[in-house]
């Protein structure tokens, strides 16, 4: 099997990984599609770095280093510094995960309206919250995993989770508020 | 204000937040790219070159092998020669063979000292069939070693000894001119012995 073959059959599987945290780190369709593309290229080029290790998480990292880069020359007001001095809050881990709900008309137009209250929110978290969320959320990937990914020590990505759900919880709190 | 004190319901990202699944086009744009990439990589590049360079150390590493494969007999030639030419030299006049003459290990072993850089082992194989008759230094494979001599039936046998960091090894038979060769190492020596018995018969000096 050629490298190219190999490559193929072992990354681009994650595809949809990689181009879900581009799209949550740019907040745009066509943003998101060229950092995946230039993350694709550098993970090729780096393929032998990869050294059997676990494809998604390692393409990932690329992914958000590429986003990253992509945010520092195109919107560097984005990145902004956290401060991660907070202790890691008490919240409990399992809070807000709920049967789902069934399927009456209300029902789907409220979830509909959850959606985007919650896309809208989540979108407007500081980078570092937001993917720290979006990793361990809707890409239920490890605390290990996202330490690694975002190159912080796992008390920061539990402290960050804990206040990215909480800044989250509050800004939907607004525009509810607003919307009544 | 009622909707004020309403608890607000815990966001649940996972399931109320969008998947962004990787649209086709794009799928099709990263593998066009890729296999662009694949193919700018098979032109000379470093990675070619390092190829190439990798082809060429291994083409000089085998004929280097294959040059020290042949080598070994090589040597072992060069050095049968040396030690024959020894031998009949040794035995063409009077005085020739031995400088030091004793068939006491204890009187021949001493003699050596100071005139060489390395103590060879001197034994008397008489229980072997190989009295000891003394010992000279002579000159093979281009150093100076200790000669030692042996008297079998009617038979002369040279035995030459130096220092060899070569792994032991069991004695191999060779013949050279008629002469038998029986050749070995052990305990970091090389042992050449030399005759004009059958082979078979120079082989119990090596046990």
């Amino acid at each position: 099997m050629t490298r190219l073959a190999r490559f193929e059959k072992s990354v681009l599987p994650h595809l949809d990984a990689a181009y879900n945290l581009a799209r949550w780190l740019t907040r745009n369709d066509h943003d998101a599609e060229d950092v995946v593309q230039e993350a694709c290229l550098r993970a090729f080029r780096f393929y032998e770095g990869m050294h059997g290790a676990d494809a998604r998480p390692w393409l990932l990292a690329i992914v958000r280093n590429t986003g990253y880069t992509w945010l520092e020359k195109n919107r560097p007001s984005d990145l902004v510094t956290l401060d991660d001095a907070g202790a890691v809050s008490s919240e409990s881990e399992s809070a807000g995960h709920e049967a789902p709900a069934e399927s009456n008309p209300e029902v789907i137009l409220l979830q509909s309206a959850n959606r985007k209250l919650v896309n809208l929110a989540l979108e407007e978290l500081p980078v570092g919250f937001r993917e720290v969320v979006v990793m361990r959320e809707i890409e239920d990937l490890s605390y290990k995993e996202i330490a690694v990914i975002a190159h912080i020590p796992i008390g920061t990505v539990m402290s960050r989770l804990a206040r990215g759900r909480e800044m989250l919880r509050r800004l939907i709190e607004i525009r509810m508020r607003k919307a009544s | 204000m009622a909707q004020k004190n309403d608890p607000v319901p815990e966001p649940m990202v996972a399931r109320d937040a969008t998947y962004h699944r990787a649209p086709d086009a794009l799928r099709e744009r990263v593998r066009v790219s890729l296999a662009k990439a694949a193919g700018e990589e098979r032109r000379p590049s470093m990675g070619r070159m390092f190829g190439l360079v990798a082809a060429f150390a291994t083409v000089a590493l085998v004929s280097w092998s294959i040059a020290v494969f042949h080598m070994e007999p090589l040597r072992d030639d060069l050095i049968a020669r040396d030690v024959v030419t020894a031998h009949v030299r040794s035995l063409m006049g009077e005085h020739r063979l031995n400088d030091v003459e004793s068939t006491d290990q204890h009187t021949v072993k001493p003699w050596f000292s100071g005139k060489l850089d390395f103590a060879p082992p001197v034994q008397d194989r008489a229980n072997a069939g190989f009295a000891l008759s003394g010992g000279r230094l002579d000159y093979v494979n281009g150093r100076a070693v200790a000669a030692l001599t042996y008297r079998s039936r009617q038979h002369v046998v040279n035995l030459f000894e130096w220092p060899s960091s070569a792994p032991d090894s069991a004695p191999a038979t060779l013949t050279r001119q008629g002469y038998a060769i029986l050749r070995w190492h052990r305990d970091g020596m090389e042992h050449w012995a030399v005759s004009d018995m059958s082979p078979a018969l120079l082989a119990p000096l090596a046990e």
